[in-house]
């Protein structure tokens, strides 16, 4: 029965760029456009950085300068599990006196899963429990920061040209350019969103306003082109009659979790910082309101904002299916909650004939014709042993239970298809009162948010046919 | 037992010929079944709970079948078997240690200094090197440049404290039968 549960069996429908048919625990809901957002059709902004293991927050800047990666932290080169430090005690010679020895600690790392240590791969062990570790450098560093460098400048340069173009075409809609053209967009070579002022002479735009980079210097960076070479080391005699020492070879991923060496061997397999994990926000893309917010401290996982669909929109779930067979019709039982504290009415409707929302379907459906009402969701409910009967009137053909801010409710399903799965469509449709809307006339006594009529086009999967 | 002799808890199932070395500690609630031949167990092993080492008929072989002799399993020494271990090899060196919910299969021998990591079941029919390491869900294998350190201090801890709060059994000198299920 708990497959039945299941969020994937219940699928509502999206209508942005694309048409998303996603459960309802996955969307948001923007109650200033009053409609259901996905994933695909907000946009996602980085909010902090901070690391998996030791949940250290770091600032955006202080994070591209080291790479996203933790200062603390590394990982198994071989298994990428989060290596602890361990310690041991080496007998030393004491620097007073080098005929005495004295028990000093000495650190090494470990890997809890795959008992891989630092000293498999020669790294000599460190007196000091954090901070002694280093990555190996990688010998072609600074010819990648040249051409990084000659490359940022090539691009900026575009951008000058570009927003120069733009600018004196849509003088009167300035502001415009900018924000189609500088939140969203991130520049080539991870300049991030930076604006530089223009030449001293050019109208000062609005971007004015904005962080500034100080004048850079406009002075030519010049790399070298790279050199082909003629020859080429000659491959060891041995290579193709050598037998292959397996437990050394390293597997593809670890070889190209370190680009820049790619160790071919397990000896060379050297431990990485760890890499930063993000939080990030979320902005419906038609009118620029946060749907999703989280807290800035990392060890915390709730939100500032959330405005997730589930608490603003009725919830439909299948609670039992009998026996499906092929044009009969059986009765399905769903259940509908109300997340929100006021009473709703919901009406459901089949869909329409042509309806081009309706592709799935494999099922006609008769849905209740009549009204149904739910109540608002009472948090000391569950508390209150001698509730008094709602006093709604059900027909008992339709409603088969009420329990606080749930309904249980029949379908009708006849299912079209002799074989494969039952899929019926419907649409839902509600009251939605929009708290976020102001209240006009503070003088009187009850608030009057409007209501709203949302649809929805709902989907059940509702499994294979009996056999 | 103070240095020498083994600590066997009285919870534990021990079934046949089982020989323990000095300085074992076997856990409440092990099993050492030896059915179809001994089992020789050496010095400073650490046996945990519901760790099952047995000595069983291969599949296909009925046990009331005469021309079978009964074959030793012998286990040597520094071994731990964690909690929940299955281990049926035959041949057991040195320094192994075979962590939680492992497998290892009648015909795998191990040598010294493995390591078969938790929920690994290892059913080859092979001799594994020395110093390898098999972990992860598929069973990756790689080699370790030192063996995993004898677990003294835990035993010598463990030798202190297990006898406060369990009875021991005592050393049976007459072996017995193999027994038979």
């Amino acid at each position: 029965m708990a497959t039945l549960l299941q969020p994937e069996k219940v699928l509502y429908l999206v209508r942005g760029e694309k048409k998303i048919r996603v459960p309802l625990s996955q969307l948001y809901f923007c109650r200033y456009c009053s409609e259901l957002r996905s994933l695909e059709c907000v946009s996602h902004e980085v909010d902090s950085h901070f690391c998996p293991s030791c949940l250290e927050n770091m600032p955006s800047a202080e994070a591209k300068l080291k790479k996203n990666r933790c200062a603390n932290c590394f990982d198994c080169p071989c298994c990428m599990h989060t290596l602890s430090t361990r310690a041991t005690n080496i007998p030393a010679p004491l620097p007073d006196d080098p005929t005495k020895t004295t028990m000093k600690k000495a650190y090494y790392l470990a890997c809890g899963f795959c008992r891989w240590t630092s000293r498999d791969v020669g790294m000599a062990d460190k007196s000091v429990a954090s901070g002694g570790w280093q990555e190996p450098e990688n010998p072609h560093t600074q010819r990648i920061n040249k051409l990084i460098e000659y490359y940022q400048q090539l691009a900026q340069r575009e951008k000058l040209e570009r927003d120069r173009k733009k600018l004196a075409r849509r003088r009167p809609f300035m502001p415009q350019a900018f924000s189609q053209h500088t939140i969203h967009v991130v520049e080539k070579y991870g300049l991030g969103t930076r604006l530089q002022r223009q030449r001293s002479g050019a109208p000062i735009s609005a971007l004015y306003g904005l962080s500034l980079k100080e004048g850079e210097d406009q002075k030519e960076i010049t790399i070298e082109p790279a050199q082909a070479l003629d020859e080429v080391e000659p491959l060891p005699e041995d290579y193709y009659t050598r037998p292959v020492n397996l437990p050394e070879v390293t597997t593809l991923r670890q070889r190209l979790l370190q680009p820049d060496f790619q160790p071919a061997g397990a000896s060379q397999l050297h431990p990485r910082h760890k890499h930063l994990l993000m939080k990030r926000s979320l902005r419906c893309r038609k009118c620029e309101h946060n749907l999703s917010k989280p807290e800035f401290n990392p060890t915390s996982i709730k939100f500032k904002i959330q405005l997730v669909a589930v608490s603003y929109i009725p919830e439909v779930r299948i609670m039992s299916i009998p026996n499906l067979r092929h044009m009969k019709e059986s009765q399905v039982l769903l259940t509908l909650t109300n997340p929100v504290e006021n009473i709703t009415h919901v009406s459901l409707y089949t869909c329409e004939e042509e309806d081009p929302d309706d592709i799935n379907s494999t099922a006609k459906v008769l849905v209740p014709s009549k009204e149904l009402v739910l109540a608002g969701k009472d948090a000391a409910a569950e508390y209150d042993e001698l509730a008094e009967p709602q006093g709604f009137q059900d027909d008992p053909d339709v409603v088969t239970f009420r329990k606080s801010n749930k309904i249980g409710f029949f379908i009708k399903v006849i299912p079209q298809r002799e074989e494969g799965d039952v899929t019926v469509a419907f649409k839902l449709r509600h009251d939605f009162r929009n708290l976020a809307a102001p209240i006009r006339n503070t003088e009187e006594v009850e608030a009057t948010s409007e209501a709203i009529w949302l649809t929805h086009h709902v989907e059940l999967s509702l499994g294979p046919l009996a056999t | 037992p103070q240095e020498t002799g083994a600590v066997v808890c009285v919870e534990s199932d021990i079934r046949g010929d089982v020989t323990i070395g000095a300085r074992t500690v076997v856990h409440p609630k092990a099993r050492i079944i030896a059915e179809a031949g001994p089992i020789v167990i050496g010095e400073g092993n650490l046996i945990e709970e519901q760790a099952l080492i047995i000595n069983s008929f291969p599949e296909n072989i009925l046990p009331d079948a005469e021309d079978i002799e009964p074959k030793t399993m012998s286990i040597g020494f520094n071994n731990v078997f964690e909690v929940g271990c299955v281990s049926q090899a035959l041949k057991i060196g040195d320094n192994n240690v075979i962590e939680s919910k492992a497998e290892v299969g009648r015909s795998v021998i191990l040598s010294s200094g493995c390591i078969v990591g938790a929920c690994c079941a290892v059913n080859t029919c092979e001799v594994i090197p020395e110093n390898t390491v098999i972990y992860g869900s598929e069973c990756l294998r790689r080699v370790q440049t030192e063996r995993p350190q004898p677990q003294t201090l835990q035993l010598d801890f463990l030798m202190k404290i297990l006898p406060n709060y369990h009875h021991l059994k005592k050393t049976v000198k007459a072996s017995s039968t193999p027994a038979r299920s």
